[in-house]
């Protein structure tokens, strides 16, 4: 019996060694890190590297829709050097963009400062200030749509109030009003973004520091100046990272509410890639179009990279 | 067959199955119904405002075929902005519906992944009393036909009669001319007009290529090959329409895009536009009292002495990727019979006008007399482009919005002879030209 025991025991515990040994193999560092990161890793090759690449494709061929592509080479960005419309788009991009991003830093800033101060009813004005995130785009950009129509502007209304003459400025009919009122929307719509993270970033910096520094004498703008801003850095790059990108690329506010009109004032690198890939049926020199956004923002998250690594 | 010019819908159902079942198993789809068994198509539309119309074929059209042949229609309906996005994908990934219905020049697009249908074309035009030039214009890529013409969906002047009437105009003018004096005194009486000057998809191109056109203007010589955008008759619209701006209108029109004119129009801002019948439509169901003094009219005469019109057109075509081609083709060819076609056009009213001369009288065209500009607009309309031949690049010009945007920088205070050379810039990379 004890020698059948022991016979019928052997396999039981190879194969408990066996599992021993899988699990021992996948818990060693180098191998877990890979299993972690391989689905992920997927992930991105399908649905940002896949398309990333087709996209260079794309660019480098005469490609019109439902029509074989033949490859050209660079001709496509040839073929847009020489487009008038295509240096005002890019011209229009880098102004949204500066704009955007700089007047969201600063309110964003501020906005933060103003929600880290003890003040009533504060949680559920950090959740209220939040809305213009949370509600989808195309919905919020319709409102703007009419809080901007000349006929039924709330905006042009309250100027008659103070007395302006009618009809009040078209706000998305003068070029220049129509890209600022852009800046504006876009502006709107990102500051709870840029609010909410400095926010956090402002809780984590210890108040001892602040203590000390009043105990040295500081007053509040050397306070913030030498102990808020300097702890805040990394915080504001990553998210000037995120958010020169996001409208770098936008569509949708354009999109909805002036298509890029008038006369092309207010089309950005997206809209009019889109138009003329879809609209005008040319992928190829659409594809180049879209592709024109990646050397500015490569050398913006290069920059960054380059910053946050010297930190 | 029951080809007596007679509404079968009108009748009853008895009599409408007999006759779509004589129909069905005598005509030329006949060896198709026997085969078609439990077969599915799939038939691709924009949704149509008009509900009667989309409603007329899910809960009459496709039934009756169903019941004729045996062959299921899906009638799948997209968003009239989205259509243009999906037709490209289903031509680019050969998959989806068998049938799609194209607007503006899709078939000079997708026309390599579409079939030909010309002997349905034919014999719907030779059943139907034969097919406008300008609808040929639309859908016959190099020689074959792409699609099969259906309506067109006319951009025409639109204006408020008592408003006219109080600056002392009984009828609409007849020149760009008359219009632009009418429009001062209107803009005077507090009533400015309202162009679409801005980058929407159809009621900018509506009313300022037959604007060109009507002065002598062009893009490209009818060759095709040559640039004539840089003519006298080109600057003269051009400073024609910077007044018509200046003059009659308000600075928000450049921003504009389609939805601004309507909402304009039933807020009682603008005393004319130039928009599709959706205006009527949308005041006879909404806002009656502007409904009673809303009237349509033909785009004005030019210089030339002519007048122009942009053709608005929806086909059909199907999509070589089909998997069932021969029960497609015998479901467009019985569509197009005068029994079916003749019901689907008056369940749209007379929004859709009909491509078919059989239909010039109509009884949808008695109803109401402000719908007949939209049947008279036809024979002079054309797509953008003309008289160059329809291609990719005549596509590539309008998204690019590039005679739309001549006319608007001019309008905001570009140099005449600077935003031709522009478009001129523009037009010589978009055809080609070295």
């Amino acid at each position: 019996m004890p020698s059948q025991a022991a016979t019928l025991a052997v396999p039981s515990i190879t194969v408990r060694r066996r599992r021993r040994g899988f699990r021992h193999w996948t818990e060693r560092e180098p191998v877990f890190a890979w299993l972690m990161i391989i689905p992920p890793l997927l992930f991105l090759i399908a649905l940002v590297g896949y398309p990333f690449v087709y996209g260079i494709l794309l660019s480098l061929e005469d490609r019109p829709v439902a029509h074989a592509g033949t490859f050209i080479g660079l001709k496509n960005f040839v073929t847009n050097f020489h487009d008038p419309v295509f240096w005002q788009v890019a011209r229009n991009t880098f102004l949204y963009t500066f704009c955007a991003t700089l007047l969201k830093a600063v309110g964003g800033l501020g906005m933060a400062l103003v929600m880290n101060q003890v003040f009533p009813a504060k949680n559920v004005i950090r959740a209220v200030m939040l809305l213009p995130f949370i509600v989808p785009t195309v919905l919020s950009t319709v409102a703007w749509m009419w809080i901007l129509d000349p006929s039924f502007s709330v905006v042009n209304w309250v100027m008659f109030q103070f007395g302006l003459p009618r009809p009040g400025p078209a706000w998305l009919g003068n070029p220049s009003l129509a890209m600022f009122s852009l800046i504006m929307i876009n502006t709107w719509r990102g500051l709870p973004f840029y609010g909410i993270t400095l926010l956090a970033g402002l809780q984590t910096i210890p108040p001892d520091l602040h203590e000390a520094a009043v105990i040295d004498g500081a007053g509040t703008w050397a306070r913030f100046r030498y102990i808020t801003l300097p702890l805040l850095m990394p915080v504001i790059f990553i998210v000037t990272l995120f958010s020169v990108i996001f409208t770098f690329s936008d569509f949708q506010l354009v999109y909805v509410l002036t298509r890029g009109g008038p006369a092309n004032a207010t089309h950005l690198f997206a809209t009019y890639a889109f138009d003329i890939a879809m609209g005008a049926g040319q992928f190829g020199l659409g594809a180049s179009v879209a592709l024109a956004m990646l050397p500015a923002l490569a050398v913006v998250i290069a920059g960054l990279a380059f910053y946050m690594r010297r930190r | 067959m029951a080809r007596n010019g007679r509404n079968i819908f009108a009748g009853s159902r008895r009599d409408f199955l007999k006759a779509a079942a004589i129909g069905a198993v005598g005509s030329a789809f006949g060896p198709v119904a026997g085969r078609g068994q439990a077969k599915t198509i799939g038939f691709m539309h924009p949704s149509s405002f008009i509900k009667a119309y989309d409603e007329f074929f899910q809960r009459k059209l496709a039934p009756a075929y169903e019941n004729a042949t045996g062959v299921r229609v899906n009638y799948e309906l997209t968003s009239v902005g989205g259509l243009q996005t999906r037709v490209a994908t289903v031509a680019e990934t050969g998959n989806g519906p068998d049938i799609t219905c194209n607007a503006f020049s899709w078939p000079f697009l997708y026309g390599e992944k579409y079939l030909d249908v010309g002997d349905i074309a034919e014999d719907a035009g030779r059943e139907n009393g034969g097919w406008y030039d300008s609808a040929k214009e639309a859908v016959i890529v190099g020689g074959v036909w792409k699609a099969v013409p259906f309506a067109n969906i006319g951009q025409l002047m639109c204006w408020r009669q008592d408003w006219f009437k109080e600056a002392g105009y009984d009828t609409f003018p007849d020149t760009w001319d008359e219009l632009l004096q009418a429009g001062i005194k209107l803009k005077k009486n507090g009533h400015p007009m309202g162009f679409e000057l801005g980058h929407g998809f159809g009621d900018n191109h509506g009313w300022l290529y037959p604007l060109l056109w009507s002065y002598g203007g062009k893009e490209m010589e009818p060759d095709g090959k040559r640039i004539a955008i840089d003519s006298d008759g080109t600057a003269h619209a051009v400073d024609y329409c910077r007044r018509l701006f200046k003059e009659t209108m308000t600075d928000e029109v450049l921003g504009w895009t389609d939805t601004n004119n309507n909402e304009a129009w039933f807020s009682e801002q603008i005393s004319c536009t130039n928009n599709a019948a959706s205006i009527l439509y949308v005041g006879k169901r909404d806002f009656p009292d502007i409904a009673k003094v809303t009237q349509h009219a033909l785009n004005p005469r030019g210089p030339t002495g002519a007048r122009f019109h942009m053709l608005n057109p929806w086909s059909h075509s199907i999509f070589s990727h089909s998997k069932e081609p021969e029960a497609a083709r015998a479901f467009l060819r019985w569509l197009m019979q005068p029994e079916q076609v003749s019901a689907w056009y008056a369940a749209g009213d007379s929004y859709y006008a009909p491509y078919l001369h059989a239909y010039d009288n109509a009884p949808m065209w008695s109803t109401d007399p402000r719908w007949v500009p939209y049947r008279d607009s036809i024979a002079t309309s054309h797509l953008p482009g003309w008289p160059a031949p329809i291609s990719r690049a005549s596509s590539e010009s309008v998204a690019k919005l590039v005679v739309v945007d001549m006319f608007a920088k001019a309008c905001a205070g570009t140099s005449t002879k600077d935003v031709i050379a522009q478009a001129a810039t523009q037009l010589k990379q978009i055809y080609r030209v070295t």
